[in-house]
């Protein structure tokens, strides 16, 4: 939003998200997020914000208007491209930390084309796996590993991938204050570093005026969340 | 007290009524059963009982040429038993190794419809017959043998077992499988590395199951000729040596209880439960072999 000059990794026009056209969710004129920022979604519950991450990473289909995700159509997503950590994870519990995070480093466009798993591959995913301080945990069954360390191990699939767009879906919940602090850091300079964009869901409005350069309110004000009728959408600039 | 509420009773009352309708519609001549009872204590004490044990002695021809006190292994019972062993496990391993692509192309969460319904159809076809209908059919088509044997218990298993995988496969959660796609994983790459290890579980239960299935079933697949104990079994009616056909039955019930006790067990450590049990020496092997050894070998392979 600050330079025009950019081309946006995140575009969004007259866009109506829901499953329903009946009843939309979310309704957004006009949203751009452009390299290296960092936008939080805030909004009550059931009002469409993991939906309207969904639907940016090419898993839902708009209702309607023009969605352009890192240079293409969400459905068309290059691969690797957008990193999406939803609020459940979606790791797969039965394999170890390094086959989940492996899976990510597969899609790294950064790395040779491998069909089988490379040694660039996994030299990438114990690299992320050590940012994140799981070092000794490589070998371990997901599901052994306590919720805090799960969402870890999701954010270095995600780091992995060196995706263009990382969406994040309330991925600080059930991080103690300290790991809170470590994983903000890591994501936050990838960020930077590589000039990607971040799009989290947070509930925490304090925190997310902290970490966010922009914020995107949804209210509708109301506690239904399948009225019919527009809502309001503040887009607040911070610092 | 409502209808509702006593729905199973009523249930089995009707369906009770409609079983005795239809046996009598059935049976014209109930008067054969009156002399059944005498004829069943006649043929016990007469032809059947006691077993005659010969059939674990070892054969006159070819000669026997191990150690005495293993010379059983040279009998007909255990040659039979170890064939339909052999028959049962190769059916099993092909038979998966068939199955589990085509369960991942029914899955109805990884695929269009089209392709789910075209490789559903192949599957149910493959087990609309038992496995002893498809005996049969290959040993008109290849003749007899243990081939025939195999190759029936084969199809019947890519159509068994490969229902079980699509189910179990369709029951897995939708997150995994939507990380994956959004990352740009192929439909290969989310099978192999998603699917299969999520439900890693399932499926070698299942096909530890399917072998106990198939051993069982691989019992009476000789009786048409396609290998296996069930060809003494044949040869010995023909006879009418029915104190011989009682002895492999003995044996048969024998082997089948054993292979499901061990199947029952070693299916048991393969649960979520199996994992969190405190560990007996051979659990803790078992699971060293599970989630070290195996998964290390399965990424050596995979990695060529
Ligand atoms: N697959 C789906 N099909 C239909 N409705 C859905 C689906 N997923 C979520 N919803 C509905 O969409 C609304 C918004 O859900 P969600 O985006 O998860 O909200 P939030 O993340 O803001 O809590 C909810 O009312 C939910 O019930
Ligand atoms: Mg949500």
């Amino acid at each position: 939003m600050e330079d025009e000059n950019k081309t946006p990794i995140v575009h969004l026009k007259d866009v109506v998200i829901g499953f329903n056209s009946s009843r939309p969710l979310v309704e957004i004129t006009n949203m751009e997020i452009f390299p290296g920022e960092v936008v939080a979604v805030t909004g009550p519950s059931g009002i469409g914000k993991t939906t309207l991450l969904r639907t940016i990473a090419g898993l839902v289909k708009p209702i309607s208007g023009y969605i352009h995700v890192c240079g293409s159509n969400p459905s068309k997503i290059l691969r690797g491209e957008v990193g999406y950590i939803p609020q459940r994870l979606g790791l797969v519990r039965h394999a170890s930390v390094l086959h989940n995070v492996m899976l990510g480093a597969k899609t790294n466009q950064k790395l040779p084309k491998s069909y089988f798993s490379s040694k660039e591959e996994k030299n990438y995913s114990l690299k992320t796996i050590n940012s994140l301080g799981l070092t000794e945990k490589i070998n371990e069954p997901v599901r052994r590993l306590s919720g805090g360390q799960q969402r870890r191990v999701a954010i270095a699939r995600t780091l992995s991938q060196a995706p263009s767009l990382i969406m994040a879906d309330e991925f600080l919940s059930e991080l103690d204050e300290k790991t809170i602090n470590m994983v903000l850091r890591e994501i936050i300079d990838y960020v930077k570093n590589s000039k990607a964009a971040l799009l989290v869901v947070e509930h925490d409005v304090s925190r997310a005026r902290e970490m966010a350069d922009h914020l995107l309110v949804i209210d509708d004000g109301r506690v239904n969340p399948f009225i019919s009728e527009t809502r309001t959408i503040l887009l607040e600039a911070e610092k | 007290m409502s209808f509702r509420d006593n729905a199973v009773i009523w249930f089995s009352f009707i369906g009770l009524l409609i079983s005795v309708f239809l046996i009598n519609n059935l049976v014209d001549d109930w008067g054969r059963l009156s002399g059944s009872w005498n004829n069943l204590t006649i043929f016990i004490s007469e032809s059947l009982w006691p077993p005659n044990w010969s059939v674990i002695e070892p054969q006159a021809y070819p000669v026997c040429t191990v150690y005495p006190l293993f010379d059983f292994t040279c009998s007909t019972a255990w040659i039979g038993i170890i064939e339909t062993l052999k028959i049962a496990f190769i059916s099993t391993i092909f038979g998966s190794i068939i199955s589990l692509p085509l369960a991942l192309l029914a899955a109805r969460n990884l695929n269009p419809r089209w392709i789910s319904f075209i490789v559903r159809f192949i599957l149910a076809a493959a087990r609309s017959l038992p496995s002893i209908i498809w005996a049969i059919f290959f040993v008109i088509l290849v003749g007899f043998g243990p081939i025939s044997g195999i190759l029936a218990m084969t199809i019947y298993t890519v159509g068994y077992l490969g229902k079980l995988q699509y189910e179990s496969i369709e029951g897995i959660s939708s997150i995994p499988l939507e990380a994956g796609k959004s990352m740009g994983l192929s439909r290969y790459e989310i099978s192999k590395g998603i699917v299969i290890p999520e439900n890693a579980n399932d499926l070698i239960s299942q096909i530890i199951f399917m072998f106990e299935y198939n051993v069982r079933h691989g019992t009476v697949i000789g009786i048409v000729g396609a290998g296996g104990i069930g060809y003494y079994i044949n040869l010995y009616l023909k006879f009418l040596q029915y104190d011989k056909v009682i002895a492999y039955l003995i044996i048969i019930f024998i082997v089948v209880l054993i292979i499901d006790f061990i199947s029952i067990s070693a299916r048991s450590l393969f649960t979520e439960e199996g994992d969190s049990n405190e560990d007996s020496i051979f659990t803790s092997f078992l699971k060293l072999w599970k989630e070290t050894i195996l998964p290390q070998g399965l990424l050596f392979f995979s990695r060529k």
